[in-house]
């Protein structure tokens, strides 16, 4: 249904070619869907900022601590490869998610005898990390303008709401976590989780933002960006679980999803109220 | 009757202490020197260290990358005599011109001029930093430590967006980025200056000049983020949300 990219051209997600710079340590190449952190795409900026502690990570133990952090930490560039057309779209499918006729399903590619999901340009189901990022500090900003207007700024008070944001994130991203972990392997890629939690902050940026610009509009809008949120996810996460499940265990499945969409009711009404003390 | 006032001849050969002497003064002793042996008299090279020399071989502040040339010390006597010496600014690598340079072209947001901020320095953001801090003392907010510790946060969070969205040609490198962000806090000075003369009632008139102020600082930001470094010519409208978001957090410690 959307088409960010015109024609698409056979384009390798990844090229094996080594950055000049730091030498680099003659390793196999780990074969993980998103490449290896180390040698693509945005790799200068992971090893200018690793620099520092080049020799700790790139001495003898190179090879394992190699293939860890790219099981754990995918190649974080295949998630900022995003437009404006993109971003766009995305925020449409995310704040109206029954509105979007298409499938939801992401699009594999072949990529090196192994198959590897499109980067999000390609394929507006993918997630990406630069929404989520924005999302959050639009909510942090948001929340200290909504703060100021009742009197209560404070640059602690922003910082409280910074830590209660993050503390958020987490708890969203530890249910998805848990909920895939307790079907299947759990073996999707940890930022893929992250950018899934992040997209609820879309519509908090919202809910808040109808909170300062009427006070009553935000009984409205709660309830419609959890419910919202709640689709969303369960519609996103539907796939995921279903790839990554062991078993067929159809109710199961159901019953954690219905799950996941009702505890977006609790978390990000929690995340709504924005006050001085940050429990609550 | 004249006084007559038994003064002794002021001896400037070595120090000899006849009686309550306080006009007596001394000559300045030379530092101390280390005997130099001769290298033919010697055989270890012997290596002589100054304390002008080791002044000369320390690199220079923090501000500026420029190293003070160290040709000109050493001279004659052993210790470096004042006229060689390099002016205190330019030591520090502080040059006020370029700073007023960049400053004023900031001024203009709809015409960037980008050879100028083509070297970075991060002298002109500490003074423009002081600036605000400044004004936010004078609005009654101690707010030194907090401004200091979001323009880090904020230049290392645009320097991330910036690298990871502009993939592998992206070069921005972080002390261009933060003196980017800290040359782009001069609408936000200003609002600061402003503020302090708009009264506190006015509410709806605060946030339109702030929004004016904050969509300046923006536009001069991006606009040069963007022509500064490559790979971010198709994503300046996602550039540009970054670099709002961060103008209007300080607009939000000026205007509350």
């Amino acid at each position: 249904m959307y088409n960010n990219m015109g024609p698409q051209p056979g384009m390798p997600m990844h090229q094996g070619i080594p950055q000049p710079g730091m030498p680099m340590h003659p390793a196999i190449p780990q074969p993980s869907p998103f490449g290896n952190p180390f040698s693509g795409p945005g790799s200068g900026l992971i090893r200018s900022g690793l620099g520092a502690y080049g020799e700790k990570i790139f001495g003898s133990s190179s090879e394992y601590v190699q293939s860890n952090i790219s099981r754990y930490f995918s190649d974080p560039q295949y998630y900022f490869q995003v437009n404006d057309q993109y971003v766009r779209n995305k925020l449409k499918i995310v704040l109206f998610p029954f509105l979007h006729r298409g499938h939801w399903t992401r699009i594999s590619e072949p990529v090196g005898g192994r198959l590897s999901y499109k980067p999000p340009i390609y394929d507006i189901n993918a997630p990406d990390l630069y929404i989520p990022l924005m999302a959050f500090g639009t909510y942090v900003v948001l929340a200290g303008l909504s703060l100021g207007l009742y009197g209560k700024f404070s640059p602690e008070a922003l910082n409280w709401l910074f830590v209660k944001g993050m503390v958020g994130w987490f708890l969203q991203v530890m249910l998805l976590k848990i909920s895939l972990l307790s079907l299947g392997s759990g073996e999707a890629p940890l930022l893929d989780i992250v950018a899934y939690a992040g997209y609820t902050f879309t519509g908090l940026c919202l809910a808040v933002l109808g909170k300062i610009i009427w006070g009553y509009s935000y009984y409205v809008l709660i309830p419609w960006t959890c419910l919202c949120t709640g689709v969303f996810l369960v519609k996103t996460m539907k796939p995921v679980l279903f790839a990554e499940a062991r078993s067929y265990d159809s109710s199961r499945h159901h019953y954690l999803l219905i799950f996941v969409a009702l505890a977006q009711f609790p978390l990000l009404i929690w995340l709504g109220n924005i006050s001085v003390n940050w429990l609550f | 009757m004249t006084k007559e006032f038994a003064v002794p001849p002021v001896d400037f050969s070595g120090g000899s202490t006849t009686g309550a002497n306080f006009q007596q003064r001394r000559a300045p002793a030379p530092p101390f020197q280390p005997p130099r042996p001769s290298s033919a008299s010697s055989s270890i090279p012997f290596m002589s260290f100054d304390a002008a020399s080791a002044a000369a071989s320390t690199p220079a502040g923090p501000f500026g990358g420029t190293i003070a040339s160290s040709s000109s010390f050493g001279g004659g006597g052993g210790y470096a005599s004042f006229e060689d010496e390099e002016p205190l600014l330019d030591e520090l690598g502080i040059h006020p011109d370029q700073i007023w340079k960049k400053t004023r072209s900031i001024l203009n947001p709809f015409r960037i001029n980008k050879t100028v901020h083509k070297d970075s320095d991060l002298s002109g953001p500490i003074f423009l930093y002081l600036a605000l801090c400044l004004f936010q003392l004078l609005a009654g907010k101690i707010q030194f430590g907090v401004i200091l510790g979001w323009v880090v946060v904020s230049s290392i969070f645009l320097y991330i967006v910036f690298n990871m969205l502009a993939g592998r040609n992206g070069n921005l490198n972080l002390h261009t980025c933060t003196s980017l962000v800290g040359y782009s806090l001069l609408p936000v000075v200003m609002l600061s200056a402003v503020s302090l003369f708009v009264p506190q009632g006015a509410g709806p008139v605060r946030f339109v000049i702030a929004a004016a102020f904050v969509l300046w600082a923006t536009r001069a930001c991006s606009n040069l983020v963007v022509s500064l470094a490559d790979g971010g010519e198709e994503h300046r409208g996602l550039i540009s949300y970054a670099c709002f978001l961060i103008y209007t957090l300080f607009s939000l410690l000026v205007i509350f």
